[in-house]
């Protein structure tokens, strides 16, 4: 008997008329590592919510079909019966950690099994030494970082001692480094027995642990295999994020699956042709006009620096990534560039306002800023006044520009509905629209591929690369950050750390490591490949830039070539490409 | 050894009263100094600080608008008032977890749903402030004006409908993870132990009868 049973499930919630799980049948061994993938609407959350009960005892709704787990139907059994069977970790840390310290956190549950006060200290222990948390145990939950907080939300999980772990998106939110740490929390808890049950777009995280990915395709499982042979098939239709490296491998008409850049070499892979654009600046996009410039630039929140000492000049036309850890400034200095934040020290000079001095509202027209969450905008009645209403606020409304805007983003077929009935997807569209309303010389973005599925999110990456405005991206998702931009500025505790092409700022294991990145396997594929350009003894750094000397822009140059810039009345960004 | 939360609960309603009865600036200049004087001792004089940060648009409104339509006296001790209890508050909330009172509560009689709705209150409180911080930000990003004057007054609704849409799915996720991890369970036991010692019941009747003798006095 399969530890999880689900048996021919169809259900809808009690608000929709579509059925949201639509003939659905699984079935989980013990031990297994399953990786739920699949469009955004294609039922993975919904699935997860059907294992420990709260399907139907909390969302009501209905439910048709069998879900047994060890052999009982959930339905049988209230929402805390299930708590030593399915352990289920939800996608917004904030919204599950309710508790005024972390040792409280890991306490909650266990109080609700009812555990003696010992065996409720034994397991608040394991489970803290297991995600990484002891030194926490003391402090707030919600003063953790992002990573921090989703190890706690784990470890809450995890001190109830379930037989499934399952987690609803954890590795969205989470820098790389945070990424890597979950990954071995989550590999650890496998080794001692626990199911683990995944579902994720960010499916280069975790595959390789993984022995079991199934895709879900309008509620139900459209493949179910191990994950190389489900990566055999042609998964772009399922909305699924193919593996860079996976894709690699068919565009060279490889059939193989190589889950890592070892497995890749190992197999004679090289980088496509087409695929080989990072790194080479297009004499195009060199610097026409300086749209921004900080000097010195430094930011205060409560006592601590936030930016320290930043020295940064974007030219017209560059699309820059910001890169760096959670918490490492990379929103405090967006927020700068339509002096939403103003400088503690230094200056800033966007479009020649200085920052210093200059109202929000007179930047708003020339500064175009999508947030992380597109929910922190949306108030109108519908999805056209939304798009509108920016413009309108600032005196640029143009009906020809919101035509072809609507027309950009696929949402002339939305327009008079309400924006709060959208998917997450559809919203974002909506916030990105209403950003280019204005017309904004600058674009700002902050983490744009968040919570994206493949095709929203190849459908940005092809967007951006036609936009002709200046661009600004804060981003984690180092893939993107390559396909996208053609410098990255690399921050790390507030400082800029590297100032350089994609390829520039990878070639610096120091860099890398500083501002807790890890190289793409793009990069590193290229790196490790013999005669390539990145090339050095198989080592995939430190690497000779294309400008054939030291890297430019790296530790210290960046500083260095703008003092040199500013000494000589030329801009660091001309300097750095000259060469 | 520290007063169970109920009887700190008790003592802090008690001063609450008593402010609120006291007539002159100068007692309550004196009451207020004492709660005061408990949170410097205590060592959160700067958390103090911060936190009367977000309390002072509050008191200057409370101050001109008991200016305005009484006097400055009025004023004064509108202010004072609103001081005085803010603080004991936020010296009982520095001194009490609120699982802990929440759980006290329990055991004495008060349903668990209802003491739960009190501590998840207070946590939810800077998860809504941080969110109202974002809203604003978004909406002045895009041109929408939002200083604190009359012509803003208009655009309120983009303040306040994104806030309001996500403290309702905040409010809904937060239910959602309780119950996942076993908020309805009969089972309940708890690891730190709540009983009404000895000096408990000292503490209480104290403050009971110091509460009356300065009502009285006063009055």
């Amino acid at each position: 008997m399969a530890l999880i049973e689900i048996a021919s499930v169809r259900y809808r919630y009690p608000t929709d008329e579509a059925w949201v799980l639509d003939g659905i049948s699984l079935q989980v061994e013990a031990g297994e590592y399953v990786v739920l993938a699949g469009a955004s609407g294609s039922g993975k959350s919904t699935l997860l919510r059907l294992l420990n009960g709260l399907i139907p005892h909390f969302y009501g709704g209905e439910l048709v079909g069998g879900v047994r787990i060890g052999g009982i139907e959930t339905r049988e059994q209230p929402v805390h019966n299930w708590l030593p069977y399915v352990g289920l970790v939800f996608q917004n840390p904030e919204a599950q950690l309710f508790a005024s310290s972390v040792e409280r956190e890991l306490t909650f549950g266990l109080e609700s099994l009812g555990l003696p006060r010992d065996e409720i200290h034994a397991r608040v222990n394991w489970a803290s030494e297991v995600a990484h948390i002891t030194p926490l145990l003391k402090r707030a939950p919600l003063m953790l970082s992002g990573g921090e907080q989703q190890r706690v939300a784990v470890a809450a999980v995890l001190a109830l001692r379930p037989r499934v772990l399952a987690l609803d998106e954890p590795f969205t939110n989470l820098d790389p480094e945070a990424a890597q740490d979950l990954r071995a929390i989550l590999r650890t808890v496998r080794s001692e027995g626990t199911t683990v049950i995944v579902a994720e777009h960010r499916l280069a995280e975790m595959l390789a642990d993984a022995t079991r990915l199934v895709i879900l395709a309008e509620g139900a499982v459209a493949i179910d295999d191990t994950p190389r042979s489900a990566l055999t098939h042609d998964l772009a239709p399922l909305g699924v994020n193919v593996p860079t490296l996976v894709r690699f491998a068919r565009a060279m008409g490889n059939h193989g699956v190589p889950l890592s850049v070892d497995e890749a070499l190992a197999m004679g892979m090289r980088v496509p042709a087409k695929e080989t654009r990072s790194g080479t600046l297009t004499p195009a996009m060199g610097m026409r006009r300086r749209v921004v410039e900080a000097r010195a630039l430094g930011h205060d929140l409560d006592g601590t620096a936030v930016l320290r000492d930043v020295n940064v000049d974007i030219g017209h036309g560059e699309v820059v990534a910001l890169v760096g850890r959670n918490g490492s400034g990379k929103t405090t200095f967006l927020k700068h560039l339509n002096a939403l934040r103003r400088p503690s020290r230094g200056s800033l000079v966007v479009l020649g306002y200085d920052t210093r001095h200059a109202r929000v509202a007179d930047l708003a027209s020339r500064v175009g800023l999508v947030f992380q969450n597109p929910n922190d905008q949306l108030f109108k009645l519908t999805v056209r006044e939304e798009v509108e209403i920016g413009a309108r606020s600032v005196g640029r409304y143009d009906l020809g520009v919101m035509e072809s805007l609507y027309e950009a983003f696929g949402l002339r077929l939305l327009l008079e509905r309400s924006p709060f009935r959208l998917s997450e997807g559809q919203k974002k569209r909506v916030a990105f629209a209403s950003a280019l309303a204005a017309r904004p010389e600058l674009l700002v973005l902050d983490e744009p591929t968040v919570g994206q599925d493949a095709p929203s999110r190849d459908a940005l990456v092809s967007w951006l690369r036609g936009l002709e405005q200046t661009v600004v991206v804060a981003t984690h998702d180092l893939e993107f950050a390559q396909d996208v931009a053609t410098r990255w500025i690399a921050l790390a505790d507030g400082m800029v750390v590297a100032d350089g092409t994609p390829d520039a700022v990878m070639s610096d294991a120091g860099v890398m490591a500083r501002a807790g990145l890890k190289p793409t396997p793009r990069f590193a594929l290229t790196a490790l490949t013999p005669n390539s350009p990145l090339a050095t003894s198989g080592q995939a750094s430190p690497v000779k830039t294309e400008e054939g000397g030291s890297p430019a822009h790296l530790p210290g140059i960046a500083g260095e070539a703008n003092h040199q810039a500013r000494e000589h009345g030329t801009p660091a960004g001309e300097w750095g490409r000259k060469g | 050894m520290s007063l169970d939360p109920r009887t700190k609960l008790l003592l802090l309603l008690l001063f609450a009263v008593v402010v609120m009865l006291t007539p002159g600036l100068p007692i309550l200049g004196a009451e207020t100094a004492l709660v005061v004087l408990g949170i410097v001792a205590l060592g959160f004089f700067r958390a103090w600080l911060r936190f009367l940060r977000a309390i002072i648009v509050l008191a200057a409104i409370l101050f001109a608008f008991y200016f305005w339509t009484l006097s400055l006296d009025a004023a004064g001790i509108g202010v004072l008032r609103l001081l005085a209890s803010v603080s004991a508050f936020f010296f009982f909330f520095q001194l009490t977890a609120p699982e802990d009172l929440g759980n006290a509560l329990v055991k004495s009689g008060v349903p668990y749903p209802f003491a739960f709705v009190l501590i998840t209150a207070m946590q939810f409180a800077p998860v809504l402030a941080r969110q109202a911080h974002d809203v604003f930000d978004a909406q002045r990003a895009r041109g929408i004006r939002l200083e604190p004057d009359v012509a803003s007054v208009r655009n309120i609704p983009a303040l306040l409908a994104p806030l309001l849409v996500q403290a309702f799915t905040l409010a809904e996720q937060m239910a959602e993870a309780l119950e996942a991890r076993g908020f309805g369970s009969p089972h309940r036991t708890f690891v730190r132990e709540y009983r009404l010692r000895a000096m408990d019941f000292a503490a209480a009747l104290a403050g009971v009868t110091a509460s009356a003798m300065i009502i009285l006095l006063m009055h």
